[in-house]
């Protein structure tokens, strides 16, 4: 079936107009759909085609030159960019939203607050009731992501600071993480801020840097923008060399009043003033 | 305490002091089938060698404890003549990484590990045959030792220190010396598409095979009478500047090879009477100068939809031996080197996941000697990849 609907592609490419292929970040799989059906209304001659798999496959498929767009939520590494430049590769990188990656728990839950330390103490196995906490008598169960995962690297190097304790479920997407919270009491996940507008059965915890700071929730999206929410991360798209031609036209409908719109109802932020500048200075 | 010794002793130390935290473990299978026809001037039906083979069997174990400390360990199995079971088990890679503080993207590794001098260490096998310096014993892909190794920052190249064994990974214990090898390997790209690198290894002798070899053992009257008696490599020093040109699908690798060393080897020269009875024996001290110099070149076009490669391949070897105070070429063992062929992905090898594909190269060696004819090699090789995270259990 697979197979079937790439060679209907194809026929379609060939036959109607151009191909964009992005791949990558499961993170932005979502946004980054609901951008290019978008895109696709004002441009039907362009076909783009996106899949996930997570950052780290994103950037090694730009690498090989396999696909237009790297989708990462994640920066892309030293060694990687060193790959990509021997093998006649020029990794550019626009800034297309900001995402307050969120940590959540099960609605019953009436923990409603942690700081990085805390939340960093449950993940490496340290903290394991939510009695700990001030919570209920309750085995805290951790929900992340698999290593392939920019979401998975950046909470490691950010909250996690060691290893992940081997009793997290390592899980798919974002998606199977909000579930499996859902369905447990005593969960925790971490998934983009795209992935708990409107969900019911979850809830965002407010989060400090330390104990004495204050507490500020994901979906303050001021405090996302301003970066003052302690997981403010932003959403990477890279392309070989300055993007030309029909993926310029892409990332610009993409950085666009329309396109940041999607942006927003998608639950992620907007991307700032100091980001746009950036970027226009890779689009001129 | 040898240099050596404690050397080993900080990488054994390194892996049992980080087996501290649990985290994640891959297992990773490569594994190259291949099928070799070797021949004299093109006669494929009369083959000097018609083989089958399983020439790589790697089965490797790599564990991350933490994220700055890492360990793997790769084992190869694969096939060989010089053993009754038509197979052996050799050990390849072996080491401990450790992360350096404030130098990002920077690890110290130690143990048996990659050897990264030219293109060796880099070499990923596009054209299926060994790179020159491998091929012609400059140096072995991997050896025990402490590196320094890491990226510099923005991408523009890598950069590796390291003191080795300098015998390469085939050899430990009583063929190993007390003399380090010294290395350095610079790769820059600045502009895209066009990396310019060299890399230096000096070792001031490398393994004694055959120190106190009893070979040449004849005993009589009580006595014991030793014809060898030592042979080392001494002041080897290589150096190897290399390129790589990477534009859309074209892409051009190459490499200089400079290596020089002087062979010292004694014996004992038995003396005898003239009715031919050993009196005694002499030791015999001599040395004698190596020099040699190479390039090799791999042009590969990969195809519109990345499934098929041409490759092309294109090698000069020079060994210059010394024969009293000059070093005339020898030209029974210095070559030049023509070849092409393809590689047919059926799955790109992609990280993390499988990959499978057949290779074919013909390959043709003519010696510089005029009068020896040259060799043709057909290779065709079906090599596969795989890898998996090892589960953890569920707590």
């Amino acid at each position: 079936m697979k197979k079937l609907f790439t060679v209907a592609t194809l026929i379609s490419t060939m036959l109607f107009g151009a191909e964009i292929i992005v791949k990558g970040s499961d993170t932005m799989l979502n946004l980054t759909q609901r951008l290019a059906e978008a895109f696709s209304a004002v441009r039907p001659d362009v076909t783009v085609s996106i899949t996930g798999g997570g950052s780290g496959v994103g950037i090694n498929a730009i690498i090989n030159r396999e696909v237009d767009i790297a989708n990462a939520s994640r920066k892309i590494k030293s060694k990687e960019i060193s790959s990509a430049r021997s093998n006649g590769v020029n990794p550019v990188e626009i800034v297309i939203a900001l995402d307050g990656l969120s940590v959540i728990v099960n609605s019953r839950n009436p923990v409603s607050q942690l700081t990085v330390e805390q939340i960093g103490a449950i993940y490496r196995g340290e903290i394991t009731n939510w009695n700990q906490l001030g919570g209920p008598n309750k085995k805290i169960v951790l929900y992340g992501r698999q290593p392939n995962s920019g979401t998975f690297v950046f909470f490691r190097e950010e909250v996690v600071k060691g290893e992940y304790s081997p009793a997290m479920r390592q899980m798919n997407g974002n998606a199977q993480i909000v579930e499996g919270v859902k369905a447990d009491e005593g969960g925790i996940g971490y998934v983009g801020l795209g992935y708990i507008k409107g969900i019911e059965g979850i809830k965002p915890l407010a989060v400090a840097r330390k104990a004495r700071e204050d507490y500020i929730s994901p979906a303050d999206e001021s405090k996302v923008r301003s970066g003052a929410y302690p997981l403010t991360r932003p959403l990477y798209q890279y392309t070989n060399g300055r993007p030309k031609g029909i993926v310029r036209d892409f990332i610009l409908f993409e950085l666009s009043p329309q396109g940041q719109k999607i942006v927003e109802e998608e639950g992620f932020v907007p991307v700032t003033q100091n980001y746009s500048e950036r970027n226009n200075q890779i689009l001129q | 305490m040898g240099r050596k010794k404690l050397v080993l002793i900080l990488a054994l130390i390194a892996v049992v002091g980080l087996a501290l935290e649990p985290g994640e473990t891959e297992f990773e299978h490569n594994g190259w089938f291949r099928y070799t026809n070797q021949s004299t001037a093109f006669k494929i039906a009369e083959p000097s060698v018609s083989r089958l083979s399983l020439e790589r069997g790697y089965i490797r174990l790599s564990h991350q404890w933490a994220p700055p400390f890492f360990t793997k360990m790769t084992v190869d199995i694969f096939s060989s003549d010089k053993y009754p079971e038509g197979a052996t088990v050799r050990l390849k890679e072996a080491y401990a990484d450790l992360a350096v503080p404030f130098l990002r993207d920077f690890n110290i590794t130690a143990g048996l590990q990659k050897h990264y001098f030219g293109l060796i260490y880099s070499w990923d096998y596009t054209h299926p045959e060994k790179e020159l310096a491998d091929e012609q014993g400059v140096c072995a892909s991997a050896d025990y030792g402490v590196t320094l190794n890491g990226f510099l920052p923005a991408g523009l190249g890598e950069l590796q220190l390291g003191v080795y064994n300098g015998e390469g990974y085939k050899y430990a214990g009583k063929y190993v010396n007390t003399s380090p090898e010294f290395l350095g390997n610079l790769r820059i790209t600045t502009i895209p598409g066009i990396t310019l690198g060299a890399s230096i290894f000096t070792n001031s002798a490398d393994m004694s095979p055959y120190k106190n070899d009893r070979k040449g053992r004849v005993t009589e009257g009580g006595n014991i009478y030793f014809m060898n008696a030592d042979t080392a490599n001494i002041s080897r020093l290589a150096y190897a500047p290399m390129f790589k040109l990477a534009f859309g699908p074209f892409s051009l690798l190459g490499e200089y090879l400079g290596y020089s060393y002087t062979r010292k080897f004694s014996y004992y020269q038995i003396n005898r009477d003239t009715l031919g009875n050993i009196i005694d024996s002499t030791l015999v001290e001599k040395e004698k100068d190596y020099r040699m110099n190479g390039l090799d070149l791999v042009p590969v076009v990969t195809l519109p939809g990345r499934a098929v490669e041409i490759l092309g391949r294109f090698s000069i070897w020079d060994r210059r031996e010394q024969s009293g105070d000059s070093m005339p070429l020898n030209r029974d063992k210095s070559f030049i080197r023509y070849g092409a062929g393809f590689n047919y992905h059926f799955i790109r090898r992609e990280k993390g996941k499988p990959g499978l594909e057949f290779q074919f190269v013909w390959t043709r060696t003519q010696p510089k000697n005029s009068a020896l004819k040259p060799t043709d090699v057909f290779l065709a090789q079906v090599r596969f990849e795989w890898s998996a995270l090892v589960p953890k259990p569920q707590m």
